[in-house]
């Protein structure tokens, strides 16, 4: 009996210490970092309230935001915390985005809170947001999905095949990327289209054609931790084909002034180091005739996968020049192969790399583009005399 | 023991006095070719139309002689076949041959007395198994009858070494209490122990195999340590295993000795179907057992210790459906757990024609309005549903409520440290078991001690063909169980 009492007391003495209803806490899924004046502006999206102003469908978790700022995240977040009757939650936080001025800024000078707090898993996705304010991207409700968070997270992973993004919106990617010698930072973006306003209110979701939604846009490139430049649409494909995380891929070629488009799902790039100076980039694709619009002769495929290959190459070449000279910022991870391959020579270009010889080192592009097949339709329609 | 008396008017005088004049004593004393001879039965258990038309009929046609006592167990013993049939000199055992249906005879002047076996038929007959019902399989179960039982077991076995050893329990029961195994494969230690704490029990009396359970275990503990079935073909299957039954008068359930924890996860019907889907049934079962002690501890633990251990979809799910709930997760849970046993308690003891109001009440009162009525979230009800049904697969009730047990010893760990209560208790839990021991045999055997052979029929069965050996666990005399391989 003795017994029985001691382990009981040890049990109560030690337990209860973290103990918290559900239905007290605020479970935060989504945050928003921007920059107002000096200070910062974090804006959380909490998932199960009961009642407020941006609410969903009937019967499904309803969502609010609450906005504050501080000096410091710490600061901002504490204010916030005074504000809900709950206490807040932050280990199922999904996304965290942040707005154009914070990647200026450096993404690393607001990194830290969100790493050292006990409760955050650092298993969230970590998007940019294009020409709006980070905090307005989390207030859009969508028709698809139960709460913003949730939304932009299914944006990202319905994505996943097409574009990969999936592994490059990941924080845990951009944090390996930004610390790895002869690496820089590449970060997805996401785009408020419509006006927030009434992106954020009930009727937006009631119309079959809803006015504000989000969509993704072209991936952006950063060097250390600060944003250079966002992309286009097409550099942001040379990209993902270089980086070969593609896994499908729709490549528009002008062919006989028509357009071509052929759909690849099998990609393989290979980067390889010839010496110090030099690198070879080999690209393996395979794709079939996705959709023609004109007469196109498709029994010379031959003629088409050169015109492909030469398209490619052109692109490709580009990207490379614009990257190299423009951006400076080796988001390819030229300087990681030297590092790996020629150590004592990467000691002594480390600290010019992006700006002195990554613009000198010469890339040679090798592709490789075949058409496989030319799908259902053998040749373009059209009406036979 | 005392001897009969030779003037039957005292022999009769001093029955009814130890029967207290109870009325369904009846005696008669009639004249044959001028002897006095008495009859003695009891009308309530035996077959008076047998006594009338059989023995006093062929009594009268006795030859006439002196003494009349060894023409009249002469004249009974060629003309009546179907009885057993005996002399006894001891007037102490006279009350139970009564009580056992017997008719006695006395003759005037003789200290001996014939005891003709005229048992009323007063058990019903073999019905099919209601506790232990299977599909595939036969349907016989044992029955309150003490031969019949034994006779459903030797029916099965035909080898003479199979054994019946007999004690009588309880000072007024005298119950008989057949310890049946099979000689030459039963460990003789066990049976030795066995029969040692059986002849040790002095009770006034023994009315099922449920009573005298305890008097053969010596560790405390919830789980059951011994099996009770009322199947013959399963009774057999063990017996066959080396292992050592108990068969008590009166009762349908005999007990099965040594029992391991896995006994009670088997089946009767494991061993008639096909082992491959035996086995995943096996593993289904497994599972429902640690759903059934886990779940309720494991909903607590993350609804209010380790929020961050569930996906978020899910997590916001129960945070919203716990809204308005007045309850802590743990008093809503004990509720419930303790509704719900209080439920399934009166449906067993309910008369059948009643149960249906009863399903109403539960199901619609206790679990639609307290969700309405905000009183509980509708996970719990949920969570009480899902332990409830796997508890429900294990045909023992004593292993139901062994579970019970713990289950809430796990609910209590865990609102007090959430996972790592479980954890903690988990440890606890298979300490318990593992420590556990009757006869020699370990209760977690053959999973701890692990035995290759023997976890051919554990979790995972082999088909018939490929287990060779007997059970390694059971110390048997004779391992080999098929030949075919050395």
């Amino acid at each position: 009996m003795k017994k029985i009492i001691l382990i009981f007391i040890c049990l109560i003495l030690c337990g209860c210490e973290n103990y918290a209803e559900l239905n007290k806490l605020s479970i935060v899924t989504a945050a928003g970092i921007d920059k107002k004046d000096d200070k910062y502006e974090i804006t959380l999206l909490i998932a199960n309230s009961p009642k407020n102003e941006t609410t969903s469908k009937e019967g499904e978790a309803k969502t609010t935001v609450y906005q504050s700022t501080g000096k410091s995240i710490a600061e901002a977040i504490k204010k916030i915390d005074k504000k809900t009757p709950k206490q807040l939650y932050f280990s199922h936080i999904n996304v965290i985005v942040i707005s154009e001025e914070i990647g200026k800024e450096g993404f690393f000078k607001v990194a830290d809170w969100w790493i050292r707090h006990p409760q955050t898993r650092n298993k969230f996705y970590l998007i940019q947001v294009n020409q709006n304010k980070a905090g307005n991207v989390l207030k859009i409700v969508s028709p698809l999905e139960s709460f913003p968070s949730q939304n932009i997270a299914t944006l990202i992973e319905s994505n996943k095949n097409s574009r990969s993004i999936g592994d490059t919106a990941s924080y845990s990617n951009f944090i390996s990327r930004v610390l790895k010698p002869g690496y820089e930072a590449i970060m997805p973006t996401i785009k408020i289209n419509g006006n927030v306003k009434e992106g954020s209110k009930r009727e937006n979701l009631e119309t079959a054609n809803p006015k504000t939604y989000l969509s993704l846009g072209p991936l952006a490139i950063y060097k250390k931790d600060k944003l250079i430049k966002t992309t286009t649409k097409k550099e942001t494909d040379a990209i993902y084909i270089l980086n070969n995380e593609a896994k499908e891929l729709i490549y528009t070629i002008n062919y006989k002034n028509n357009l071509l488009n052929i759909f690849s799902n099998s990609l393989k790039t290979k980067i390889k180091l010839k010496n110090k100076n030099e690198a070879d980039i080999y690209i393996k694709m395979k794709g079939t005739i996705y959709e023609t619009n004109g007469k196109i002769d498709l029994n010379n495929i031959k003629e088409i996968e050169k015109t492909w290959n030469k398209s490619l190459k052109k692109d490709l070449k580009k990207l490379i020049k614009n990257v190299q000279n423009k951006y400076q910022s080796d988001i390819f991870g030229f300087g990681n192969l030297i590092y790996k391959n020629y150590p004592q020579r990467w000691k002594q270009i480390k600290n010019n790399w992006n700006e002195k010889y990554f613009k000198k080192f010469k890339i040679n592009i090798h592709s490789n583009a075949k058409i496989t097949s030319t799908a259902s339709l053998t040749k373009t329609l059209e009406k036979s005399d | 023991m005392q001897k009969i008396n030779k003037n039957i008017d005292k022999v009769i005088k001093e029955i009814k006095k130890i029967y207290g004049n109870s009325s369904d004593i009846i005696t008669r004393t009639i004249n044959i070719k001028g002897n006095k001879v008495g009859f003695l039965f009891l009308e309530s258990t035996s077959q008076t139309d047998a006594i009338s038309d059989y023995i006093i009929k062929s009594a009268i046609y006795t030859e006439k002689s002196k003494n009349i006592f060894n023409n009249l167990f002469n004249i009974l013993k060629n003309k009546l076949f179907n009885s057993q049939l005996l002399v006894t000199n001891d007037f102490e055992k006279f009350p139970y041959y009564l009580s056992s249906g017997f008719t006695i005879l006395i003759v005037e002047g003789n200290d001996k007395a014939i005891v003709m076996e005229t048992k009323a038929n007063l058990d019903r007959g073999i019905t099919e198994s209601s506790s232990e019902p299977i599909i595939r399989g036969s349907k016989d179960s044992f029955t309150e009858s003490h031969a019949k039982n034994l006779g459903l077991i030797r029916k099965r076995i035909k080898d003479p070494n199979l054994w019946f050893e007999e004690i009588k329990i309880g000072r007024r029961t005298k119950t008989k209490t057949t310890i049946a195994y099979i000689n030459g494969i039963a460990d003789n230690k066990k049976i030795m122990q066995i029969k040692k704490r059986l002849t040790k029990i002095d009770i006034d009396g023994i009315l099922d195999s449920g009573n005298i359970r305890d008097y053969l275990t010596v560790q405390k503990s919830i789980f059951p340590q011994i099996k009770s079935s009322e199947r013959p073909d399963m009774v057999c299957q063990e017996l066959l295993n080396g292992k050592i039954i108990i068969l008590v008068e009166n009762s349908p359930f005999t007990l099965i000795l040594p029992t391991v924890f896995l006994d009670f996860i088997r089946s009767p019907e494991d061993q008639n179907e096909k082992a491959i889907n035996i086995t995943f049934t096996r593993i289904l079962r497994f599972f429902a057992l640690i759903i059934t002690i886990l779940t309720p501890a494991l909903y607590i633990a993350v609804a209010t210790y380790d929020q961050n251990t569930i996906p978020d979809k899910l997590l916001i799910s129960l945070a919203v459906q716990r809204e308005g709930v007045p309850f802590p997760t743990f008093f809503e849970i004990i509720l419930f757990m303790t509704i719900f046993e209080i439920l399934r308690e009166s449906d067993l003891k309910s008369p059948t024609n009643m149960s249906s109001a009863m399903s109403i009440v539960g199901a619609l009162v206790l679990g639609q309005a307290a969700v309405d009525a905000a009183l509980v979230s509708p996970i719990t009800i949920i969570i009480v549903a899902i332990t409830s049904i796997c508890s429900l697969i294990f045909q023992d009730s004593d292993f139901i409520n062994g579970i019970r047990f713990w289950r809430f010893l796990f609910i209590t760990a865990s609102s007090m440290l959430g996972a790592i209560g479980i954890l903690s208790m988990t440890l606890i839990w298979i300490t318990k078991m593992a420590s556990l021991e009757n006869l020699n045999t370990s209760f977690l055997a053959p999973l701890a001690p692990f035995n290759k052979n023997d976890n051919k029929d554990a979790i995972i069965k082999a088909t018939i063909p490929n287990i060779y050996k007997r059970p390694k666990y059971l110390n048997v005399q004779n391992i080999i169980k098929q030949g075919g391989k050395k």
